[in-house]
């Protein structure tokens, strides 16, 4: 949904010929989004996939520890974060759309994707 | 998971039903997808998860929701389970007992109204998390703590209303004061709360008259959506001393020896001892140690003693308060120690509460097998009697080895009781260890059933077994506790078989899973 309107706003400020500022516009709201991204990891992810925690640990063991933080990972695909999310793996409990809202796992799914240094 | 309907609701009367929920809390609040049912199955289900498989779940923003919703409910012959968070791991997550039953998913309403760091309280929605209070203490720097139990993950009122319990003891011992929703949605409050311009509702428990807290524990009676509960505030000091015991029979002396040091309020918060166990299942798995059948001998357990450096019982006895008594405690401590053993026990002095923050980290002993594993307790209650303790440890551990399972037991000492916690491990995807699984349950109930001790709380799958072995004059508290839960739900909508309470109308599924 977010993307979305990023498109749409893009294509607005194209056709206005503000190219440098629909650039800029779709940077800001990307993000944004990774983030808020990053905001709602913290709460809805990081008790586990931290230093240290449950799944960190569990993903050391099974991929070895080099994949075992979720933050570090380069990896990551949108489709499978939010297969993941919503179908569990391993033991990972699945999450409902009330404990992780789609918005904030579109979100967390920006953050995760992202180019590893942004914020 | 495929939809499966509530008893005797039709496929159309069901949708009916879902588009009227939609009308109270919004489309988007209302879940009913194949992957939404999923998300709410029990992640470490030790039978079919189909037994206790929702229809769907609702999540209402706040009271006059869920108003509306028991309304839609109580018209459609919908039964609601409600869950605060879901995290009730090893006792059913998110499940509903009954196949079919719609969730109330209180998550939305996640408030923290109050926490009164001079009166030592705080005011909660369902969907408080521990780490939530843990993150508000910490950002207001409130000097308060608050119990948390092995899982973090969940709610600090749900656990509550689960008479969950950390070394703190049992937290529904501190809840002082409700707002719940009754079937019909009239809204109550208890205790002092129950006058109009109450200011003692989080203060003193009782009120007037009955108090009915400790009636909404556990039961089905009511919808919690406000708790009033205690917190402590924080300590002076803290000491911390380590207990490591080499030999499996020296529960019964360490049992006798801290017994009445718990009782006369020597020891802070509750006693524990626990088998070695739990010391390799986090951080190892099974297959390091030994992949033959049955379980574990004694020659693999004494490598893993000496290689994780624990005892065969391990544990922590705890004193804290201000620093001149709790050295003053110390020295009686160990007094009464010395005259049990002349082993020392390391002991470790910290400034401020022994506060750490909520974990998730022992969840990883659903991985003991590798693979997809699960976790279910059998926790009965029994007297402090070092004698009774140590032949309770010898039966159960007898009983996991009749069933080729690894015994893994903690035994947690209030002084006047002990609740004798016995952890189950499983994988998932082996159906013959979760059919020995179930046989060691069930011989579990039974004995501890045959001996007069019974559990503190089950999961989903054996309410019904545990609820039956409470039979006094021919299952008289059962009889009352459905009489009152017919009278304040005749429709039986709110969480039919919570417990082993079955309203009315669903009662023939009693025992049937």
């Amino acid at each position: 949904m977010t993307g979305s309107r990023n498109w749409k706003l893009q294509w607005i400020c194209a056709a206005l010929g503000l190219v440098g500022y629909a650039a800029q516009a779709a940077g800001d709201s990307q993000d944004v989004l990774i983030s808020r991204g990053k905001a709602a990891f913290t709460h809805r992810c990081a008790m586990c996939h931290r230093e240290g925690q449950t799944g960190t640990f569990i993903l050391a063991r099974r991929l070895g520890k080099e994949k075992s933080l979720l933050e570090q990972r380069p990896d990551l695909q949108p489709a499978y974060v939010r297969q993941v999310v919503r179908a569990g793996l391993v033991n990972m409990p699945r999450l409902s759309r009330v404990e992780m809202p789609d918005t904030d796992l579109d979100a967390v799914i920006a953050y995760l994707v992202s180019p590893k240094g942004s914020p | 998971m495929k939809l499966i309907l509530p008893p005797g609701v039709s496929a159309a009367r069901f949708a009916e039903a879902l588009t009227a929920f939609a009308g109270v809390v919004g489309k988007q609040w209302v879940l009913a997808t194949d992957e939404d049912r999923d998300t709410y199955i029990d992640a470490y289900a030790p039978g079919e998860e189909a037994s206790h498989a929702p229809s769907a779940a609702v999540a209402p923003a706040d009271v006059a929701q869920i108003q509306g919703i028991l309304k839609v409910a109580n018209q459609f012959n919908i039964p609601l389970w409600p869950i605060s968070r879901g995290k009730n791991f090893g006792y059913g997550g998110a499940s509903p007992r009954l196949p079919g039953t719609v969730i109330l998913d209180l998550g939305r309403m996640d408030r923290i109204i109050e926490v009164n760091e001079a009166q030592g309280y705080c005011i909660v929605e369902p969907g408080v998390g521990f780490f939530d209070m843990y993150d508000h203490l910490q950002k207001n720097k409130i000097a308060l703590q608050l119990g948390t139990p092995g899982n973090g993950w969940g709610s600090v009122m749900g656990n509550a209303l689960e008479r969950g319990f950390s070394p703190a003891g049992d937290h529904s011992n501190n809840i002082c004061g409700l707002e719940i929703v009754l079937a019909n949605g009239e809204i109550v409050r208890t205790g002092m709360g129950a006058m109009g311009n109450g200011k003692a509702w989080p203060l003193f428990k009782h009120g007037f008259g009955p108090s009915w807290d400790q009636m909404i524990v556990q039961s089905n009676f009511a919808i919690v959506t406000k708790m009033c509960l205690w917190m402590k505030p924080e300590d002076e000091a803290a000491i911390t001393i380590d207990i490591k015991l080499d030999k499996p029979g020296e529960l019964e002396w360490f049992t006798q020896a801290a017994t009445p040091l718990r009782l006369k309020g020597v020891l802070d918060g509750l006693v524990r001892l626990t088998s070695y166990q739990s010391s390799a299942t986090v951080p190892t798995l099974r297959s390091e140690w030994y992949t033959g059948p049955g379980s574990i001998p004694d020659d693999v357990i004494e490598k893993m003693k000496t290689r994780l450096n624990v005892g065969w019982w391990n544990g922590t006895v705890r004193l804290a308060g201000y620093s001149e008594v709790c050295e003053a405690n110390l020295k009686i401590v160990q007094a009464q120690f010395a005259k049990f053993t002349r082993q020392e026990f390391p002991v470790k002095r910290t400034p401020g509460s022994l506060r750490a923050g909520p974990s998730t980290y022992p969840l990883q002993m659903t991985n003991w097998y590798g693979g997809r594993g699960g976790h279910i307790g059998f926790s009965p209650a029994m007297p402090a009697d070092a004698r009774l303790v140590q032949q309770q440890f010898e039966r159960t551990r007898r009983r996991y080895q009749e069933f080729g399972l690894d015994y893994s037991g903690t035994f947690y000492n209030d002084g006047r009781s002990v609740t004798n916690v016995n952890l189950i491990l499983y994988g998932r995807d082996d159906p013959d260890m979760k059919r020995r699984v179930r046989q060691l349950f069930m011989a579990l109930v039974a004995d501890a059933k045959q001996l007069g001790y019974g559990e503190y709380r089950t999961h989903l799958s054996y309410m019904d077994d545990v609820a039956a072995s409470f039979d006094f004059n021919n299952h008289a508290l059962r009889t009352l506790n459905e009489r009152v839960k017919d009278a304040l739900d005749p429709n039986g909508v709110l969480a039919p078989g919570r417990n082993g309470i079955w309203p009315v109308a669903y009662r023939d599924r009693r025992g049937k899973l």
